[in-house]
């Protein structure tokens, strides 16, 4: 009985931990722009395929260089790493192209979704032509976790050692990131620009930039999930990433948004609900999930971390 | 006797604009119905000429039209389809000098019903004179009931669920029905290991594919007496199984069978074995794909697989096969996708080529032209690299050789190869059993 509710609570913890990582990402835009950035779920993919590359992984013979790859592979903790910048420099110019000329236009918010959204699918569509779409596990000799076994056992439950190592990278991510938007001048300033951009800009913010640099975090978090996720269940396909994406923005509206915390919250409240589905009802727990996000905006609209807004006339 | 009074000029002024307006008014309704009628007429006949069914054909080049997955995650197998049919267009310019050219128009047919049906539209209003996919059964669903109402010959390449010829007279496949090959490698599993009573079942359920073949594999389990300890349902976009490969491993099973697409598939082995589970492992038709290997890598190490197609089979045309892939694509062998991409074109290829011989299709419409062909698809026998295979008056391929393959990986985990373990001839009483 204990043994089957440790291996419930380490199911629901590995996957929420994921959620939780992605949705922050979302939530960092959201906050400093009120839109939601549809293109992190395509930003999640290109992580993962960018660390595979850095890891000295080759194009498969569907891409557009068959056989390409680096002349040596970096170690794991690194290629995550700079994978992680690189997403965040995808953030940038997805940025700069989806939401960056609305902005300037004075454009309805709601468009920036449509535009993101265009921006996410020729992302997608570039991995594609780029990598073909077959999929891609990541080279073992350059595995971080070789001559680890592949799974622990913990008072009887059974955690891959991957998934494991992806729950403490994630919630190490999530407390930096944390630390730094409490803590730092950068992560005040954010803050601020998030409260009121205008007040922000008057008080010498400049909220530009601070715009710029949430896209770059919230791109290199999905990199850094994407990474992860990669090396814990392959790369499947290009289109990996938009189904984490949508299970993140799931948890976004549930965690709050627009909340940090929030997003810690939901992401693990999502992930332990999925884990309590009993195994032959498995094929049920997206709609279990659903179902709990639900009755949690019905009793709290503003999810469950988030504030309520009043709207001033 | 009552007088009326002259109407003053105001109300005569008024009655004469109101008849003049009523007027302008008559003659307004008369342009816009002449301008309706001529609408309509000129719709009529834009519509009756632009539908390719009624023009007769020319003795140019036919089209045949293949509306495969180039994106999303059936991508997987379209890859594989793309490569047999190219390979089935070079072996038709080569061994069919003199006969009737044929082109192929390839449309991303995506991996959802929309763009399916989107793909065979585009295609059919093109003209082609047959279809070749989609690539996935659930699409097969969506997409050939537009085929079949508007008379297009359909050639399924890798539609694998029960069902799919009935959907009427113009749909046929040449990929063995799932009741036909899956029953082999559980029987393989079992001579290996007669011990075998605890089974876990690992489906898709949101997937017409997976839900067909596991009702297949659980009926075949039920007469072997093996009733599953655990079915577990997923879903055809998860990739993290850690959740329903924990509860079946409870269980304590002694086989594991596993019925989804190739990436949840690949994943799901890795998965299962990285949490310890030392069994046996038999897959469906979805992992038929070497694309798996990178996927679950040294993890795909003997695994049991039923197929239609086996490169070891040793006849002309699959050597011929063979060669062309290798041609193409190095020095590997070719999967059973694309023997059965290309076992497609070459079933329509040369049933055009014999209705050439038998008077040709020159004169007549494209609208009989698919019909004749459609006949004379269903009546001819066809040496193929899947072996001789025919077709039933419904559409259903009739084909009696089959193989167990079990996938052994190279050394170093990156690449592997479906080893034949075992052929199989079914007797003709067996293949009909085996497709009730």
């Amino acid at each position: 009985m204990i043994e089957t509710l440790l291996q419930t609570l380490l199911n629901g913890a590995a996957s929420g931990g994921v959620y939780a990582l992605v949705a922050l990402g979302y939530t960092l835009v959201f906050s400093v722009l009120g839109v939601i950035n549809f293109a992190q779920g395509a930003l999640f993919s290109v992580g993962g395929y960018l660390t595979f590359l850095l890891m000295g992984g080759t194009i498969g013979v569907n891409g557009a260089l068959p056989g390409w790859g680096l002349p040596s592979g970096l170690p794991f903790a690194l290629a995550l790493l700079l994978a992680a910048g690189g997403s965040g420099l995808v953030g940038l110019l997805v940025e700069r192209v989806a939401f960056a000329p609305l902005r300037r236009r004075n454009a309805e918010p709601l468009l920036a979704l449509i535009t993101s959204l265009g921006a996410g699918v020729v992302l997608v569509n570039l991995l594609q032509l780029l990598m073909g779409a077959e999929g891609y596990a990541f080279p073992p000799s350059a595995n971080a976790l070789a001559g680890l076994p592949d799974v622990l056992v913990i008072g009887g439950a059974r955690i891959r050692t991957i998934q494991l190592l992806l729950l403490l990278i994630s919630a190490a991510a999530v407390v930096v990131l944390s630390l730094w938007l409490e803590r730092s001048r950068g992560g005040r300033a954010l803050r601020a620009v998030a409260e009121d951009a205008t007040t922000a800009q008057l008080l010498g913010i400049p909220s530009s930039a601070m715009v710029r640099l949430a896209f770059f975090l919230s791109g290199a978090l999905a990199g850094l999930g994407g990474g992860l996720i990669g090396v814990s269940v392959s790369l499947p396909g290009p289109y990996f990433g938009i189904g984490y994406g949508l299970k993140g923005l799931a948890v976004l509206v549930l965690g709050g948004l627009g909340s940090v915390p929030g997003a810690i919250a939901g992401g693990l409240l999502m992930g332990l609900a999925e884990a309590l589905v009993p195994g032959e009802a498995s094929g049920w727990r997206d709609a279990l999930a659903f179902a709990i996000l639900f009755a949690v905006l019905l009793l709290r609209p503003s999810g469950l971390l988030g504030r309520r807004t009043v709207d001033k006339v | 006797m009552t007088t009326t009074s002259p109407p003053s000029k105001a109300v005569r002024q008024d009655r004469l604009f109101s008849a003049g307006l009523i007027e302008q008014r008559q003659r307004g309704a008369l342009r816009l119905a002449a301008l309706l009628a001529a609408g309509i007429g000129a719709l009529a006949w834009l519509g009756r000429s632009t539908d390719p069914a009624a023009k007769p054909l020319t003795g140019g080049p036919l089209t045949l039209g293949a509306a495969i997955a180039f994106t999303g995650n059936a991508n997987l197998y379209g890859q594989d389809q793309r490569q047999g049919l190219a390979v089935a267009e070079r072996w038709a310019q080569q061994s069919a000098r003199g006969g009737r050219p044929v082109h192929l128009q390839l449309e991303d047919g995506a991996s959802d019903e929309p763009s399916a049906i989107t793909a065979f539209n585009l295609l059919i209003r093109q003209g082609v004179i047959a279809l070749i996919g989609p690539t996935l059964s659930q699409q097969a669903f969506a997409a050939d009931p537009i085929a079949q109402r508007q008379g297009v010959p359909v050639v399924a390449p890798s539609n694998t669920a029960k069902g799919i010829p009935e959907i009427g007279h113009f749909i046929s496949r040449v990929s063995a029905q799932s009741s036909v090959i899956a029953p082999l490698s559980l029987e393989e599993a079992l001579r290996r290991d007669p011990s075998i009573k605890r089974v876990a079942v690992f489906y898709a359920q949101d997937d017409a594919y997976s839900t067909a073949e596991v009702a297949i594999f659980q009926k075949t389990l039920a007469t072997l007496g093996l009733p599953p300890v655990t079915v577990q349902r997923t879903q055809l976009a998860d990739n993290d199984f850690q959740t329903p490969i924990t509860s079946a491993l409870q269980l304590k099973p002694q086989l594991v069978v596993l019925s989804v697409q190739a990436v949840a598939g690949g994943n799901l082995i890795r998965q299962l074995r990285e949490l310890g589970y030392r069994g046996q492992i038999v897959v469906g038709n979805g992992l038929n794909t070497p694309n798996i290997y990178p996927i679950c890598q040294r993890w795909c190490d003997g695994i049991l697989i039923a197929q239609a197609y086996s490169p070891e089979l040793n006849t002309p045309i699959n050597r011929r096969f063979q060669e062309l892939f290798r041609q193409a694509h190095g020095d590997r062998p070719p999967p059973q996708i694309t023997a059965q991409a290309f076992t497609a074109y070459q079933v329509l290829f040369e049933a055009i080529q014999r209705l050439e011989r038998k008077g040709g299709l020159t004169g007549v419409s494209l609208g009989q032209a698919r019909a004749k062909l459609m006949d004379e698809l269903l009546g001819g026998t066809y040496d193929t690299p899947l072996g001789p295979i025919g077709f039933s008056p419904e559409g259903e391929v009739l084909q009696d050789r089959f193989y167990v393959a079990e996938v052994r990986m190279d050394p170093d985990g990156r690449d592997g190869r479906f080893a034949l373990v075992r052929e199989l001839k079914l007797t003709e009483s067996q293949g009909q059993e085996n497709r009730r």
